[in-house]
């Protein structure tokens, strides 16, 4: 019943934000017929075009019409590159910004859950001070200012690291290779990550330490590692689960910055590029498709509380 | 001059006015350095065109004066970009732009976000539900694609960028306004005010203002280096200002990282140091609101102070004579334990002596705060987040508990010991079922496999009573009722056939009937197993029934100890007497009144010298509070600590009584 009704409102989301960007760019100066047309057509042509777009229809049949391709995932083709179709162009970029973003998560969740669990045990130690410490210089480093450092001591002065993506080979085609490129973009993303885990994970695993169960936990003589992990680590979950799944939600869209900065051809440049192309139809895709991704990872998220916590499930916290 | 031989901590820390404390705290060097950072840059920003620089945009390569490609150094201090252009002017250009567009943004978002939150949080109920779907949608919307949109359509004036930082910026503004006003509608004083007759309205707004003053203007800095970050994204993208900016002096630079890496670099390092100087300073300003949580190391430490010397002076050689040795589970000598917290170092545990023989059932018995459970943590040595030291012995089934190695004390600790806590509703963890947690012990324990484990884990959950264990293992606590879920915590008690159970207030929580039940079950369990068992509890009913002696503890002494019968029949010490006589006796005519103990026990940090009961004793003297009372004893095991005990005529006249369970 509480899903039912969550998932009812994330459908409802969908809607409003993709009518609204439909919305936007009907209103933007651009007209998609003249920039089918291209540069020497005359008015008649684009007329024509008009009509063959069906583009002279009321906004709200127009926002129909779309939504129903978009269900079959036809989203029309692209004004500008002759012959693709939106979601050719799509299903190009997106296995690399799903490569980057899946690094980045395991890199970040990798290092930021140990280290947070070694903070949590003694609040106040040296750990605990150097990595709130860490954290909280990490937030304060934009990515392109982070990616810019790395690049420069990765590649530039050590010359380990290629410090653009040039050319990237398949994932099963030369494996080595695409890791070793697709390294100091993932490590660029992780860092920003881990300063935000890190910091949820180790605040709510001292607040889990200091109830109850936790403290008898501890006079059964169970060793401190155990009541760490197996104890406290799963109820102090939930924060972090929930920024892991904004992150990976946002991350589907693109990692807009890294992607230029590293020259990664993903779904962040693609975006990019075709708002300046006034290539309408991809950039309304783009936009379907990160909203469902954003909705569809915030139900997972849901759903993962129940599985966390059993009184989630039954209603009662 | 302070002899560097002086230890500083030994020193009592006088007291500091709080907000004096606070904001030395808060503004520590690196906070100053930043401020100073700020200033510099709202100077670099105002006077631009009035410093001694090189025009941004004039070229090097035309005019000489700085080469392509320029190393740092006196000439330019920044160096030279691809067309010889000064970096650092163009870097002490790019602030005002930065800062007017940082400035404005985050104003207009400050006092929107204001307004939109306090409407949530005064209206609640549909507004509440409204924006946190428009939440929804703003986190769900691709926030670079509105900009990009927005851009293309209106052009990259300074007013549409302030305008897009400004409308983005607005939910974080939102929120913390809306949970302050929430906190501060739901106020007791908001009820009277309004009751006095005042407009509710009216009240909850004159009284917001300074309430969320401080946490809007912390949250102001760090959303300021939040639009100068994405300015610097948007400049990557392309689509930043038409002036120089930082962002794109970095975007520019970067593309020669190879060749000139300093034309990234310094700009992007002055950008980084803004962003840290104003999070660092708006960090500040929020722990000005809610002082960060000094948290003291969590350690725990042995302080070997004397600790052959027990509390009446007398040297003791060993901890109790070898006879007596193998028949007491539990021996405690001249227990210290300190807390050692921002505030002061709190005495909870002040030297006491006691054991527990094999079998028997030792009550304690106080009021809230008199340091029961202090005491009982003593002997486990868990605690919550506190920096803790013990002295003395600590001696269970002949271990050290202070001061052996780790591995011995929680294999006493698994082995010997039992706990139950007080509050079965928080003693269980809520997301493990009970048969992983009553299982646990056993296995890393003993080493059990999971088929044995289990079958005794359902012995266990049916020897304390409850129903269809086999079912009730793969529970989760809260599908457990709380006295089910009590019998658990007993059966994970007693999981390793402990010799000794510590049990601490273990009914406070439950209803009556099921406390009698409880109590019983326990009792029951003891007798079977001769376990032995602390009983720590303020209700004297359930001491007189269920234990052997009793130790009456007060101020993180225990000052009266003996059997419980004779103890109750004859109390010497003046505390005992008001705990007897705060306890209502259902004999008596139900409008009898109870006398109560007035006062509070007392602090236990920097407590006065002499008896602690001395500020609440009705017979108190001057030698009370000057000189702490020695042990006197009745007998072996009959004791009390005070200076003017109560003689046993005197209680003729007024009788006391202990209404309880007769066994």
């Amino acid at each position: 019943m509480v899903i039912a009704r969550r998932a009812a409102r994330l459908v409802f989301v969908v809607f409003v934000v993709t009518f609204l960007t439909f919305f936007l760019l009907d209103r933007a100066p651009g007209d998609p017929a003249e920039v089918k047309a291209g540069l020497n057509a005359t008015p008649e042509v684009v007329a024509e075009i008009r009509a063959e777009l069906g583009l002279d229809d009321p906004l709200l049949i127009r926002y129909f019409d779309w939504l129903a391709g978009a269900i079959r995932l036809d989203f029309g083709e692209s004004l500008v590159t002759e012959g693709f179709t939106s979601w050719e162009l799509i299903r190009e970029a997106l296995p690399k910004t799903l490569e980057l973003m899946i690094l980045a998560e395991v890199m970040a969740i990798g290092i930021a859950v140990p280290l947070a669990v070694t903070a949590a045990r003694r609040p106040g130690g040296t750990v605990d001070r150097a990595t709130s410490a860490g954290a909280f210089g990490l937030l304060a480093l934009p990515s392109f200012v982070l990616g810019i450092y790395l690049s420069y001591v990765f590649g530039v002065q050590l010359g380990w690291l290629p410090t653009i993506v040039d050319d990237l080979p398949g994932l099963n085609d030369d494996p080595l290779e695409n890791l070793r490129q697709m390294f100091l973009p993932s490590l660029t993303l992780a860092l920003a990550l881990i300063a935000i885990y890190l910091r949820l994970l180790r605040s709510d695993l001292i607040d889990t330490l200091q109830q109850d169960y936790a403290m008898l936990a501890q006079s059964r003589g169970l060793p401190e590692r155990r009541i760490l992990w197996r104890h406290a680590l799963r109820p102090s979950s939930l924060n972090l689960v929930t920024a892991i799944g904004l992150n990976v939600a946002g991350l589907i869209g693109g990692a807009f910055i890294i992607e230029v900065l590293f020259a990664i051809n993903g779904m962040g440049r693609l975006t990019i590029l075709r708002v300046a192309q006034e290539d309408f139809p991809v950039v309304t895709a783009v936009v379907a498709l990160l909203t469902v991704a954003y909705v569809t990872v915030n139900f997972i998220v849901d759903l993962l509380y129940r599985v966390i916590d059993p009184r989630i499930r039954d209603g009662i916290a | 001059m302070a002899s560097p031989d002086v230890p500083v901590t030994d020193q009592p820390s006088p007291p500091i006015s709080r907000s004096r404390s606070v904001l030395r705290l808060a503004f520590g060097p690196l906070v100053w350095l930043s401020i100073l950072w700020i200033a510099l840059l709202v100077f670099a920003a105002v006077f631009r065109d009035l410093l001694p620089l090189r025009e941004p945009d004039e070229l090097g390569i035309r005019t000489r004066e700085v080469e392509k490609f320029e190393s740092p150094g006196w000439n330019a201090f920044f160096g030279g970009d691809s067309q010889g252009r000064d970096v650092f002017s163009r870097v002490v250009w790019g602030a005002r732009p930065a800062l007017i567009l940082g400035v404005s943004a985050t104003m207009i978002a400050a006092v929107l976000g204001s307004i939109v939150g306090m409407a949530a949080g005064y209206l609640r109920g549909k507004v509440d539900l409204v924006t946190s779907i428009l939440v929804d949608i703003t986190l769900a919307f691709p926030v670079l694609v509105l900009l990009i949109t927005v851009r293309a359509s209106f052009g990259n004036s300074m007013l549409v960028f302030v305008i897009l930082f400004a409308v983005t910026g607005i939910p974080p503004y939102a929120r913390i306004v809306r949970g302050a006003t929430l906190s501060l509608a739901e106020r007791e004083f908001v009820d009277a005010a309004v009751a006095l007759g005042a407009n509710r309205r009216r009240v909850v707004l004159s009284e917001l203002a300074p309430n969320i003053a401080l946490p809007v203007l912390s949250f102001a800095f760090i959303g300021f280096a939040i639009v100068i970050v994405a300015e610097g994204g948007l400049a990557f993208i392309g689509l930043s200002l038409d002036e120089i900016t930082w962002g794109q002096l970095i975007a520019a630079g970067t593309g020669d990282i190879q060749d000139a890496a300093h034309v990234a670099l310094l700009p992007a390092t002055t950008m980084f140091l803004t962003i840290l100087a104003f999070n660092l300073v708006g960090d500040a300003i929020r722990s000005i609101v809610a002082p960060r949580q000094v948290l003291t190391q969590r350690r725990l430490r042995v302080s070997d102070d004397r600790p052959e010397v027990a509390p009446n002076g007398v040297l003791r050689k060993e901890t109790a004579p070898p006879d007596s040795r193998n028949e007491r589970v539990l021996d405690i000598v001249n227990l210290h334990t300190t807390l050692h917290t921002p505030l002061g170092d709190v005495m909870a545990v002040d030297g006491i002596t006691l054991h527990v023989n094999r079998g028997e059932a030792l009550g304690i018995v106080g009021e809230s705060g008199s340091g029961k459970t202090m005491f009982l943590r003593s002997i486990i040595g868990t605690f919550a987040l506190a920096d803790v030291s013990r002295s003395g012995v600590v001696s269970v089934a002949g271990v050290d508990m202070l001061r052996s190695d780790p591995a011995t004390v929680r294999r006493t600790l698994g082995t010997c010991i039992g706990m139950v806590s007080q509050d079965p509703l928080t003693a269980l963890n809520p997301v493990r079922r009970i048969e992983t947690q009553l299982v646990e012990p056993m296995r890393v324990h003993f080493a059990l496999d999971k088929a044995a484990a289990r079958a005794r884990a359902i012995e266990l959950l049916r020897s304390v009573g409850l129903p269809d264990p086999e079912r009730r293992l793969r529970a989760y606590p809260h599908e457990l009722s709380g006295g089910m879920r009590q019998r658990v915590t007993i059966a994970m008690a007693l999981v390793n056939d402990p010799e000794l159970l510590l049990a601490d207030e273990p009914t406070t929580a439950l209803d009556v009937t099921v406390q009698r039940q409880l109590l019983e079950l326990l009792g029951e369990l003891r007798r079977q197993r001769t376990m032995s068992m602390v009983l720590v509890t303020h209700d004297l009913a359930v001491v007189k029934g269920y234990t052997d002696r009793v130790a009456i503890m007060y101020g993180g002494r225990v000052v009266e100890s003996g059997p419980t019968n004779s103890l109750f029949a004859q109390p010497r010490h003046r505390y005992t007497v008001a705990l007897m006589r705060s306890v209502p006796d259902l004999s008596l005519p139900s409008h009898s009144e109870l006398e109560v103990i007035d006062g509070l026990p007392p602090s236990l940090v920097n407590p006065p010298p002499g008896c602690r009961f001395a500020a609440r004793c009705p017979a108190a003297t001057d030698v009370c509070r000057t000189d702490t009372p020695i042990r006197q004893h009745v007998d072996d095991d009959r004791w009390f600590r005070c200076h003017h005990p109560v003689e046993p005529d005197e209680l003729e006249s007024v009788p006391v009584q202990v209404a309880g369970t007769s066994s």
